[in-house]
């Protein structure tokens, strides 16, 4: 990868690692059942609604910790203070609209609330998937004599 | 108490203790914040874990569920790597060639038991057929892995040096979670269908990709949010350039404070 010259940045071509088989997966699984695709929508709009708003407010508890450096800034804790509420207002609008993003749930707080425990259980097999895999790469560099350094006379 | 009043107590408030604790325990300066915020975090970690006894009406309680069955080899697991990583070519406070074995057998233990739970009758079951939350997070964490492990393989090319047995690792994670995934969707196991399993990876999908979406609209408003308010700021104080005299001074002072011997 690093030999070959390229016109894509490197977080392109990150990005395009990342999704390319993901998606080739995705795909095998669309073909392989007739794919729910209606409720894959919703089950899009409705992590994202959450993940947006929940994030929002981790970003929001950093704030506290930032503020013990700068003076205690308002500003910037009011705009994340208003982008939790504009998350949580937008989820709970588009939940009230009848069946737009409801799943098996029989009320708006059901619904909301199952989202938030389908957010813990997603973010769980990706923490689990990160040690995974950053256990074994740091396994291997390790197991590993360094490299000595060579130094070159001119 | 009110079934509502309990799951607010048992999970809600449990589930918040735990996100404030891990962000207290980590970003907290002062020792004693530390301490509570960890605190915090295993007394709602435990809470959560107790929802099956302590929630039986809640469909929630499944999510207790789920993590009382996977943390037995994701323990296994994560200790297992830290015992082979520290008994490589540390600098100090290296462990033994035992613990090293030791460590290995963790892994492959751990892992063949979350096999387990796809592939034969360990399959987490609340409370008479397959806990919902396993069908969302088995998927996902495969599939993640995938991802994970070929942005790992593209990164380890770009700012490795001779790295090929890292890449290598990485590419056969990859690979292996990919025929694992393949493996799901089209053959039936024991308790989950491949129908089922093949749906539930697709959702799996949505939800993954949904979570960075919003994951990356909060950081990109956090960071205008902050960019905005930093560049309200007033500049800081700028200094005069120093003049001959301070120079000639600072000059005499480095002079003064330099010793070094002649050259042999």
């Amino acid at each position: 990868m690093t030999n070959v010259p390229s016109s894509f940045p490197v977080p392109a071509k990150l990005l395009i690692w990342a999704v390319a088989p993901t998606s080739l997966l995705l795909g095998l699984a669309a073909w392989s059942v007739s794919p729910p695709f209606q409720d894959a929508l919703v089950r899009f709009t409705n992590s994202m609604l959450t993940s947006f708003t929940l994030f929002s407010l981790m970003l929001l508890l950093t704030l506290l910790v930032y503020g013990d450096r700068r003076k205690r800034p308002v500003a910037p804790f009011f705009g994340m203070v208003l982008s939790v509420a504009a998350g949580s207002a937008l989820t709970y609008f588009f939940l009230s609209q009848g069946d737009l993003l409801m799943e098996d749930n029989g009320s708006v707080r059901a619904q909301a609330l199952s989202n938030i425990i389908r957010f813990a259980t997603t973010l769980v097999a990706m923490l689990v998937s990160v040690m995974v895999v950053a256990g074994s790469l740091f396994s291997s560099l390790m197991s590993a004599p360094p490299a000595p350094v060579v130094f070159e006379e001119e | 108490m009110e079934e509502a009043m309990q799951a607010l107590v048992f999970f809600w408030f449990a589930g918040l203790a735990c996100m404030t604790g891990f962000m207290l325990g980590f970003f907290a300066k002062a020792d004693n914040v530390r301490k509570v915020g960890a605190a915090l975090m295993v007394l709602g970690f435990l809470s959560l874990l107790a929802t099956p006894w302590t929630l039986t009406f809640s469909p929630s309680s499944a999510f207790g569920h789920l993590l009382g069955s996977i943390l037995g080899p994701c323990v296994l697991m994560g200790v297992g790597f830290y015992q082979i990583t520290f008994s490589g070519h540390v600098p100090v406070g290296r462990l033994s060639p035992g613990e090293r074995k030791t460590g290995f057998a963790m892994v492959i233990v751990g892992f063949v038991w979350l096999e387990a739970m796809h592939w034969w009758i360990l399959t987490p079951t609340y409370p008479n057929e397959v806990n919902r939350y396993w069908l969302i997070f088995w998927p996902t964490f495969l599939l993640f892995g995938v991802a994970c492990s070929c942005t790992t393989y593209a990164l380890v090319g770009h700012v490795g040096n001779q790295r090929n047995q890292e890449q290598r690792l990485m590419m056969l994670i990859a690979v292996f979670f990919g025929i694992l995934l393949v493996l799901g969707i089209l053959v039936d196991g024991p308790n989950v269908l491949r129908e089922s399993f093949a749906s539930a990876l697709f959702l799996a999908g949505a939800d993954l990709f949904g979570l960075l979406a919003g994951a990356a609209l909060a950081i990109v408003l956090f960071t205008l949010v902050m960019a905005l308010y930093e560049s309200q700021q007033p500049s800081p104080l700028q200094l005069n350039s120093p003049s001959k005299g301070q120079l000639q001074q600072a000059a005499e002072m480095i002079s003064a404070n330099l010793t070094g011997g002649e050259e042999e």
